[in-house]
């Protein structure tokens, strides 16, 4: 059984193979922003999921016209083929993916294994920052049957509709409300959103080389917790990175039609005033 | 009470650094923070397994015959920014005394604007060092070995 949408995942192989295609764009996007710096697949540009996609002022994404800016100045026409990789077994290549589909951007795909595959299998890095000739890239309106903002997240809690919580266990738990050491901030309250099941979003992934785990293995953890299909999910972590990777997964490997990522997720959540919570 | 007067260098330095800059010098610093000795390897190992993607910094100080203070530092490539951040203070502190270390500001960094270059999360994870030194500065202080 193949993925759904395998069209949307390219191997190492593939990339290596379209370095210099003018009609592919590669883009690095990891949570260590100096990872580029040290070295980056010949022909990337770097694309941060702070200091480039985020609003400057508000907690949001850039708007459509900054986000037209940023495409525009990585050389990308609507018709390029984008390629996300990064670190952390791809989580801000993710990201930015759905960041992109969210001002539609179809041409999107994940290099499967990430940073981690491509330095294990010896590939070329380089040090050298590419510049591509300026394009006036038009964005569209957001997609925002990708996206779940926290009105919605309460109905869906409250309907008792699938809620996916990728967060790690003591997270859930709520004995941790950042991932294990990083700084416990960003929450006033410990716990998960009334109804969400657990699924940590490394459980898709292949410990050894960061891959995405088989397509059966892929039904067997989402359907086996419940997750199917049918239903409209909605996917959630503390920020909204590990939960990209989680939705990309079932969107896209598995082919539900009707995923979202809620990025507003714990930092959000878990400071709202009047919010149910489980423990 | 001033800075050790190699970390004052390094913070006058980024202030006037453009946030590419930064960026460049914080990759050499991560480059260029020596493996750990062989000795300590055995220490290192003793540290507890770190749950998920946060990044395992291993830390361990020495006091000179005369009193200062060397650090050795043990972080995987892959996190270059806490790398580098670790190995500017290693620059900046090492061969200080106990006392000096512990004077260092928590907030002696804002001059430097770091944030041009790297995240809050990074900037939290470098005060985490630095309080993390301060804590075996204050073991060498007491223990005197």
């Amino acid at each position: 059984m193949p993925y759904v949408h395998p069209e949307y995942l390219v191997e190492t192989e593939w990339v290596a193979e379209h370095l210099n295609d003018p009609n592919v764009r590669i883009i690095e996007s990891d949570e260590d922003a100096l990872l580029y710096a040290v070295g980056h697949i010949p022909g990337a540009v770097q694309v941060d999921w702070f200091s480039t996609l985020q609003h400057p002022l508000r907690r949001d994404f850039l708007t459509k016209e900054q986000f037209e800016e940023v495409a525009s100045n990585i050389g990308i026409t609507n018709d390029t083929t984008v390629v996300f990789y990064g670190d952390k077994s791809n989580w801000f290549a993710c990201y930015a993916l759905w960041l992109f589909q969210y001002y539609g951007h179809e041409n999107v795909k994940i290099m499967n294994g990430g940073r981690l595959k491509w330095e294990q299998e010896n590939r070329p890095l380089t040090k050298d920052v590419p510049s591509y000739q300026r394009t006036s890239y038009k964005a569209k309106d957001p997609d925002k049957s990708i996206r779940a903002f926290r009105d919605e997240v309460r109905e869906q809690s409250d309907s008792k509709k699938p809620l996916v919580d990728v967060r790690s266990p003591k997270e859930y738990s709520g004995e941790l409300i950042s991932m294990p050491n990083y700084p416990q901030e960003g929450a006033q309250r410990g716990g998960h959103i009334p109804g969400a099941v657990s699924i940590p979003w490394s459980q898709a992934v292949n410990e050894a080389d960061s891959t995405f785990k088989t397509p059966e293995e892929l039904r067997a953890l989402y359907e086996g917790k419940g997750i199917t299909p049918e239903g409209e999910v909605i996917a959630y972590c503390r920020i909204g990175e590990r939960s990209s990777h989680t939705w990309f997964v079932l969107k896209y490997l598995l082919g539900y039609p009707k995923v979202k990522n809620y990025d507003g997720s714990w930092t959000e959540w878990g400071n709202l005033v009047d919010a149910p919570i489980e423990k | 009470m001033s800075l050790p007067s190699k970390l004052q260098e390094i913070v006058d330095d980024f202030a006037s650094m453009t946030r590419e800059e930064k960026v460049e010098t914080l990759v050499a610093y991560s480059e260029s923070l020596p493996p750990l000795p062989d000795r300590l390897k055995e220490l290192r190992d003793k540290m507890e397994p770190v749950p998920e993607c946060m990044t395992p910094v291993f830390l361990h100080g020495e006091k000179q015959p005369d009193g200062g203070i060397i650090f050795y530092f043990d972080i995987p490539p892959q996190s270059p920014t806490v790398r580098g951040l670790a190995s500017l203070l290693a620059n900046g502190l090492n061969g200080s005394k106990p006392e000096e270390i512990l004077s260092v500001p928590g907030d002696f960094f804002l001059p430097m604007n770091l944030q041009e270059a790297i995240s809050q999360q990074r900037i939290n994870g470098f005060i985490g060092v630095l309080a993390h030194m301060k804590q075996t500065a204050v073991k060498l202080l007491s223990n005197g070995s």
